[in-house]
């Protein structure tokens, strides 16, 4: 080889001929929300991806430092937007932990009426948003349909479709109105044929099966090493779930199954939401029959000072652990609020998950992560 | 899938650890071991290999300033046991460094670039300690106390109130005054 072509030949690592920077994201249908990621392509292979985080930051542990325990409240359901209602919870354990605070029966079981309900509309945004990046709108629109069942269930409760702000330090803001329960019974009943109903038009379709059977394989040393949780870990046979390990809130009293997959495809972290999907419908009608009468919240104070000290509190969201560290030091304010988020490692991991693949296998590949960024960026 | 008790989880971790831990508490459901930034290394590999204790899980780096120090703690938890455990190391406040963990676990490397962005923690060894989630011209470390030097009046009050606060948990708060 002459000296020129050594200098100008393709591969050489000097010039990279071959390669091609594209950046996608951080406004592209495909990246859920504001994710950048900078993509270095031989032709349409993916080389290495460098994802870049920091586009949805609004210093919200940093805005907690300056904020009552209770103003701080109002905010926390912006995090994670699809599943607010378990920010607020993890949100409320901590500062209940810290306070020591029991909270009253009916709340609790108001929380997981509510909190199933929250995870299924997030499961219908993780299967409609998988389903439209491996290139099917159907599925999406559909999802939407019923997801607006459950959101006027929500709105009947707390008034809000999204941003709920219903949990309160020590229970929930207001008992559940009269027609709430008759409107989830109904929900509950049609429910599980429109789970069929997905099934039916996916989990069997020739091009879903080739697009994802085998595709990101995430291993079960792999999820402990990144620190993967929720579906996307389970769905590598990793049986966690802090609802049935934790047992937090009254949890242990329901009787539920935890899906778990094989092989930790793409298709099995697809098949476990839908799973998840029926055992919240489950757990809700538990929840439903086994309700008790009493006080939904306890009195508190509006200016809240917990005794010094710190807490870890976590709770099972539809992505996984979303924990909450506090530590208080006697004050009105907390000193510091940490907010670990799921979505955080399993974003770690794409760099290493879709290496080799192909451009269309990398939007598999994130989409079946389920990944939102409102908790990311924080 | 035997679920381990705090306190038995304690002994094994303080056989485990023998000098490494400089203290082994119980406090908030979680066993708190604390220990020097160099033994930080050793310890961890060690949790993370014991076959009762096996700390495969990572949850997440914690940075805290405490105004006089700064803290880095590492949640950790065994998928087999769920003993939750933390792993507290107390650094200097003007020289915040701590070995990197990101060889033990591999989820740790985002983790610590976040530590490192809100609390300029030096990991020493990680392999590309950048910033993470603010921008990268960013000329301060947001959630260190003294981060806004121009907003004094707010700062001092939580300089104030809360040193006192975290030193003598009786006293009134100052941090009031708003």
């Amino acid at each position: 080889m002459s000296s020129a072509e050594e200098l100008t030949g393709p591969g050489h690592p000097a010039f990279h001929l071959d390669e091609m920077v594209l950046n996608m994201g951080p406004q592209h249908p495909s990246t859920h929300g504001v994710l950048r990621l900078v993509l270095h392509l031989d032709g349409e292979l993916v080389v290495s991806v460098e994802p870049q985080l920091g586009y949805l930051h609004r210093g919200f542990e940093k805005l907690a430092e300056n904020r009552t325990y209770l103003q701080y409240l109002a905010m926390i359901s912006r995090l994670d937007y699809l599943s607010g209602f378990f920010m607020e919870w993890s949100y409320v354990r901590g500062v209940e932990a810290l306070m020591s605070i029991r909270v009253p029966k009916r709340a609790e079981y108001i929380r997981v009426i509510i909190g199933e309900l929250n995870r299924i509309i997030s499961h219908h945004i993780a299967y409609g948003d998988f389903l439209m990046n491996l290139g099917a709108s159907t599925p999406f629109v559909w999802a939407f349909r019923d997801r607006e069942d459950v959101y006027d269930l929500l709105e009947m409760v707390t008034g809000q479709r999204m941003m709920y702000n219903y949990m309160r330090i020590g229970g929930v803001r207001w008992d559940l109105p009269g027609e709430f329960e008759a409107g989830c019974r109904k929900f509950l009943k049609n429910f599980p044929a429109k789970i069929d109903e997905y099934e039916k038009l996916v989990t069997e379709n020739e091009i879903f099966l080739s697009r994802t059977l085998g595709m990101g394989i995430i291993k079960p040393f792999e999820v402990l090493d990144y620190g993967l949780s929720g579906p996307n870990a389970r769905a590598s046979g990793v049986d966690w779930d802090l609802r049935r390990e934790v047992g937090y809130s009254v949890y242990p009293e329901f009787d539920f199954k935890v899906p778990l997959g094989q092989h930790g495809d793409c298709y099995d972290r697809y098949k476990c939401r839908i799973e998840e999907m029926r055992e919240s419908t489950k757990i809700i009608e538990q929840a439903l029959d086994a309700i008790c009468g009493g006080p939904v919240n306890i009195k508190m104070p509006p200016m809240l000072r917990p005794p010094a000290g710190d807490v870890y509190r976590a709770v099972e969201t539809p992505r996984g652990e979303y924990g909450v560290y506090l530590v208080s030091n006697g004050g009105l304010r907390p000193w510091r609020l940490k907010l670990r988020d799921p979505t955080f490692s399993a974003i770690s991991m794409i760099p290493k998950l879709t290496a080799g693949n192909k451009i269309a296998d990398l939007v598999a590949i994130a989409g079946s992560l389920d990944l939102i960024m409102g908790g990311v960026d924080r | 899938m035997g679920k381990l008790d705090a306190t038995v989880a304690l002994a094994l971790a303080g056989e485990l650890l023998g000098k490494l831990a400089r203290d082994l508490s119980i406090s908030d459901w979680h066993l708190v071991i604390e220990v020097r930034p160099d033994d930080l290394p050793e310890a961890a590999l060690r949790l993370r290999d014991d076959e009762k204790l096996s700390c495969k899980y990572l949850s997440c780096i914690i940075g805290v300033d405490y105004v006089d120090w700064m803290e880095a703690l590492y949640l950790l938890r065994s998928q087999d046991h769920s003993v939750p455990i933390r792993l507290r190391v107390r650094l200097d406040r003007e020289k915040p460094e701590v070995p990197s963990v990101t060889y033990i676990w591999s989820g740790a490397n985002w983790h610590e670039r976040e530590a490192y962005d809100f609390f300029g923690i030096k990991f020493l060894g990680h392999p590309d300690l950048r910033r993470i989630l603010t921008r990268e011209d960013y000329d301060t470390h947001p959630l260190k106390k003294d981060a806004w030097p121009h907003r004094v009046r707010r700062t001092e009050w939580a300089w104030e109130g809360v040193g006192k606060a975290l030193r003598l948990p009786g006293e009134p708060d100052r941090q009031e005054r708003s």
